[in-house]
């Protein structure tokens, strides 16, 4: 027990290391530039105590902020849950060609996002392109539309491009949840004479249930910080309709020069993301322990 | 097995749709940088391209540094990948092999972790880095990469870890062989599907980042393919042929990649997540 524990130690050592060095470290300075008042990288300062909390909390665009955030995140989770459900379900039925889909279903995520957002560009584009041809050519509209020229539809837009290309990830995780239910389960459901759809809502749903919820979770986080896919394709605009928080400290910091207000989006942003994580965490942990 | 003929016809009509949704936008990419100019802008846009050139292909690599930028993805990745295995192979074997105070709370702040919205790092670590010389570098990449990918990664090797039955560890050790040995000799070989997986994911990781790569690089012959590319796009607004031509050799190395060893990557998350 005693030299397990000493192994133990000098096998995390490195790791601990470098997520100490490259992701407690910094965000503890974060904690730190938040209480100063440094406007562009690398100074820090003087100590003004709270006030970058209170102007921050007082700023009308903080809150726009955080309300296109939280949309933006159940929006997400939505989308992605439906199209990755979908997937699933088909992915663990048997048919010709199932292994080479179930391998190359990633595509959309192994690509650079700066590449995603290019493709998309270009797919949405008004002048050419494909969607806009394809949309006229069925008659629903006369006139290209300008999917990034309005506030609405540029946020609804990014919403399907960041879920187009989360969403086959997430149906993998869902696969591996729908491999674990035991085949005689359907099996003793077929003899009953259960179709489809009740095999479905008594066996499948109720056992996939604590899956979608730790990936429910898992999906929250990671759109949440999404910041490239926006950055690139809209930068925040039109009008500030896709300014979600990390765009806002992004801004913030790096064309406001305002670090230390940035700081404290930053901190408030992480407040919010770990009291949401330890809930999930704590749950994940069950899960585990259940196995 | 027998299908009813309308189960048959909703199983493949959402095998279209899904197949559709994924594969079309890289169907008009790749066969859009190889027509010619004026067919890539008609109004009817082509399914199957009616002229073929290399026209954009060669303007892109005479008139940007884009193979450069090619060259320092792959070796940012590349060592990406590396540091990522090196720190959590052994990391995962302390996790799931061995006892120690402490192990839950360690691993449950680990994973965590994820909860960070990279964002927030950014400003703080740019900072770092400079006082320490790392600004600038390719080695700042690969920490970075490395630190993001590892908890998933950690995560990723519980599943093969735990399925090792440990008789055959205990044997091993029996046998004289010290930890380390049994964990390099026995074990390895026997989550290299795993490791295979976490290879991926590390590397994807990497591949794909563009934030910290766009704030860390300073001199354009460091940049990597996401911030080069991103560069090019901003210069050659409407060129869509050399815009699309370069998205097609960004695409062309992890689909080579995933040829390879793809089916590691989905054994490894359908066996190793969500336990």
């Amino acid at each position: 027990m005693r030299r397990q524990g000493t192994l133990a130690l000098v096998l995390l050592a490195p790791a601990l290391a470098l997520l100490a060095a490259v992701l407690a470290w910094p965000l503890l300075a974060g904690l730190h530039l938040s209480l100063r008042d440094a406007r562009i990288v690398g100074t820090t300062g003087e100590f003004v105590g709270l006030a970058n909390y209170a102007a921050v909390l007082g700023d009308h665009e903080f809150w726009r902020s955080a309300r296109l955030s939280l949309i933006w995140v159940a929006a997400n989770a939505a989308l992605q849950t439906v199209l990755a459900l979908a997937a699933a379900l088909i992915l663990h039925q048997r048919w010709r060609g199932v292994s080479v889909a179930r391998t190359w279903i990633v595509l959309s995520w192994i690509v650079p996002t700066v590449v995603v957002v290019m493709i998309w560009r270009w797919l949405f584009s008004t002048s050419g392109g494909v969607v806009n041809p394809a949309l006229m050519g069925l008659g629903l509209t006369d006139a290209p539309v300008g999917f990034f020229a309005r506030p609405e539809t540029a946020f609804a837009t990014l919403v399907f491009i960041n879920s187009w290309r989360w969403f086959p990830f997430i149906a993998l995780m869902m696969l591996a949840g729908l491999s674990r239910i035991p085949a005689d389960l359907y099996e003793a459901a077929r003899v009953d004479g259960a179709g489809p759809w009740r095999r479905f809502t008594r066996i499948t749903w109720p056992l996939l249930a604590p899956t979608l919820t730790v990936l429910l979770v898992i999906g929250t986080l990671l759109s949440f910080n999404v910041f490239d896919v926006i950055w690139l394709m809209t930068s925040g605009g039109p009008a500030g309709g896709t300014r979600t928080l990390p765009v806002l400290i992004y801004e913030t910091a790096f064309r406001g020069y305002r670090i230390s207000e940035a700081a404290t989006i930053a901190v408030l942003s992480t407040v919010l993301l770990m009291a949401f994580a330890v809930f999930a965490t704590s749950r994940l942990a069950l899960a585990g322990e259940a196995r | 097995m027998r299908r009813a003929p309308a189960w048959s016809v909703a199983l493949w009509g959402g095998v279209a749709v899904i197949a559709g949704l994924v594969l079309t936008p890289f169907w008009f990419v790749v066969t859009g940088s190889i027509k010619a100019p004026q067919e890539i802008i008609a109004r009817v846009p082509t399914v199957i391209p009616e002229s073929f050139t290399l026209q954009h292909y060669d303007k892109l690599l005479a008139a940007s540094d884009y193979a450069g930028y090619l060259v320092n993805s792959l070796i940012v990745a590349t060592a990406s990948t590396a540091l990522t295995l090196a720190l959590a192979i052994p990391a995962g074997y302390a996790f799931f092999r061995l006892q120690f105070r402490g192990r839950g709370a360690l691993y449950r702040t680990i994973l965590l972790a994820y909860a960070f919205p990279s964002i927030v790092v950014l400003v703080p670590l740019f900072a770092m880095f400079a006082r320490v010389g790392l600004v600038d570098t390719r080695a700042a990449l690969v920490l970075v990469n490395a630190a993001f990918a590892l908890p998933f990664a950690i995560w990723m090797l519980r599943a093969f870890f735990a399925q090792i039955p440990p008789e055959i560890e205990e044997a091993a050790r029996l046998d004289g062989g010290p930890p380390l040995t049994v964990l390099r000799r026995i074990l390895l070989p026997l989550i290299a599907p795993g490791i295979g997986a976490v290879a991926i994911f590390a590397f994807v990781t990497a591949w794909t980042e563009y934030v910290f790569a766009s704030v860390l690089i300073l001199s354009d012959a460091r940049r990597p393919l996401p911030v080069g590319f991103a560069g090019i796009i901003g210069q050659y607004q409407v060129d869509w042929g050399l815009l699309l031509a370069g998205a097609s050799l960004a695409i062309l190395p992890v689909v080579l990649l995933f040829a390879a060893i793809g089916r590691w990557f989905v054994a490894g998350l359908t066996e190793g997540a969500v336990k």
